[in-house]
């Protein structure tokens, strides 16, 4: 299958909405009334990922909101890496949870989603009602094991080696997503094509290997504050919270990281374990879906 | 024995430049920013001239180093193909090149950047110029 970068996907059925964040042109969904859901991907992918979760929640009453995150997707994606830092991206989810006057709000996060979702939720209280994790973390360190490693995650982003191996020929979106799926046959003709049609020139994927440099792995990163901080303020949280994670994930392992936000968010239900690696809605999307909306649903009295 | 050398600027005449890849962090290790630094003197040299290799198909590339204000120098770098003024590039060409260039750079950094990680993850990621 070949797909181009403004072809209709398959199962995303929904209207492209645009707004402006920022400064910034950001793409995203808008479907369904009801309290609102907000689903937020990472690197490096698009709302896409949460194709097959948007039904069950739709199915249950909920708004659900899915941008694609700035740099990825159908929004506009900066063509210089200065112009990508994790404080700017949880700002673009300030400023369209103010645009659209979110409140009352489950913020949904994976991989990137999780720092950009979480320091959103955490500047913005007032809007936020819950929160589902999965397959991310929220601390300055340990790193994960994986991105200790210099062969291949460090090698794979290291100057120069990042631009020609995520630039020039898409590691991450192509070869990198397919290894992190459980069933890598149905993504590769299903999936990964219409990944690799969102990021579809070298320029367009800048991002995809300068999220990897904002992963903290030692004191001077640049980002060791903000993840100090948010490891701090998340652990104070109340916000009923749901954790869901990959079985088979080999980055953000079950048993070190889904334990960690056990241990920091104890009310938390979960971690309930799916079939998945990092990228667990494309093994188990629709799954996720119900169970989000099982969790909503109970928070709203029902017996779901 | 690395199959790219530094060389001396060439007779820029009837050439032009073909962009073919920016590096806009390239102190995210430093390591490689230092031997950026070494290997083209760039301490004395600053922004005076850019630097030239020779690849394995005798093309040469110019490396094109580029500062910020508040940043160690080179902050960044571009790499572009020397080319005959209107001929166009051979992509399958300049990749391979690419690659031994980015073999030449590990190579040089050194310590726990080693040549044998980054041929792995070349293959790893199926990139036709590692296999």
């Amino acid at each position: 299958m070949r797909a181009a970068e403004n072809d209709a996907p398959p199962d995303w059925p929904y209207e492209t909405r645009h707004a402006r964040v920022n400064g910034w042109r950001m793409a995203y969904i808008d479907e369904g009334e009801g309290k609102p859901v907000l689903l937020l991907h990472g690197n490096p992918s698009w709302g896409w990922l949460w194709r097959k979760t948007v039904p069950p929640l739709l199915a249950a009453g909920c708004r659900v909101i899915v941008p694609d995150q700035i740099g990825f997707g159908r929004s506009e994606k900066p063509t210089r890496e200065h112009a990508h830092t994790l404080d700017g991206h949880a700002a673009n989810l300030a400023a369209l949870a103010a645009r659209l006057d979110l409140r009352d709000l489950t913020v949904v996060c994976q991989d990137w989603g999780g720092p950009t979702g979480l320091t959103f939720a955490l500047s913005n209280p007032e809007r936020v009602r819950a929160l589902t994790i999965m397959s991310t973390w929220a601390w300055p360190e340990p790193a994960a094991e994986f991105h200790t490693r210099i062969f291949p995650w460090r090698m794979m982003h290291a100057p120069l080696v990042g631009p020609y191996l995520l630039g020039r020929h898409a590691a991450l979106v192509g070869r990198g997503m397919y290894l992190s799926v459980v069933d890598r046959e149905r993504f590769r003709h299903e999936a990964q094509p219409v990944y690799e049609a969102a990021l579809p020139d070298a320029s367009s994927r800048l991002l995809t290997w300068t999220w990897p440099r904002w992963i903290p792995l030692g004191r001077d990163a640049r980002a060791y504050e903000r993840f100090a901080w948010l490891e701090r303020e998340l652990q104070k949280t109340t916000w009923p919270t749901l954790l869901i994670w990959g079985r088979e994930d080999e980055v953000f392992d079950a048993e070190t990281f889904a334990t960690r936000f056990k241990a920091m968010l104890p009310h938390a239900e979960g971690p309930h374990l799916v079939t998945g690696r990092h990228f667990l809605q494309e093994d188990s999307g629709a799954e996720i879906g119900v169970m989000i909306a099982g969790f909503l649903g109970r928070l709203d009295g029902g017996a779901a | 024995m690395s199959e790219v050398s530094i060389v001396p600027a060439p007779d820029l005449s009837g050439l032009r430049r073909a962009f073919l890849l920016a590096e806009d962090r390239v102190g995210h290790y430093p390591e490689f920013r230092d031997f950026l630094a070494r290997a083209f003197d760039l301490d004395a040299k600053g922004l005076a001239e850019p630097g030239y290799l020779r690849a394995p198909s005798g093309g040469v590339y110019v490396l094109v180093f580029i500062g910020r204000s508040g940043e160690l120098f080179p902050a960044g770098v571009e790499i572009s193909a020397l080319l005959p003024a209107l001929a166009p590039l051979d992509e399958d060409v300049a990749d391979r090149d690419l690659w031994a260039i980015l073999r030449w750079v590990i190579e040089g950094v050194g310590g726990e950047w080693r040549i044998e990680d980054l041929d792995a993850t070349g293959r790893l990621y199926r990139i036709g110029a590692a296999t």
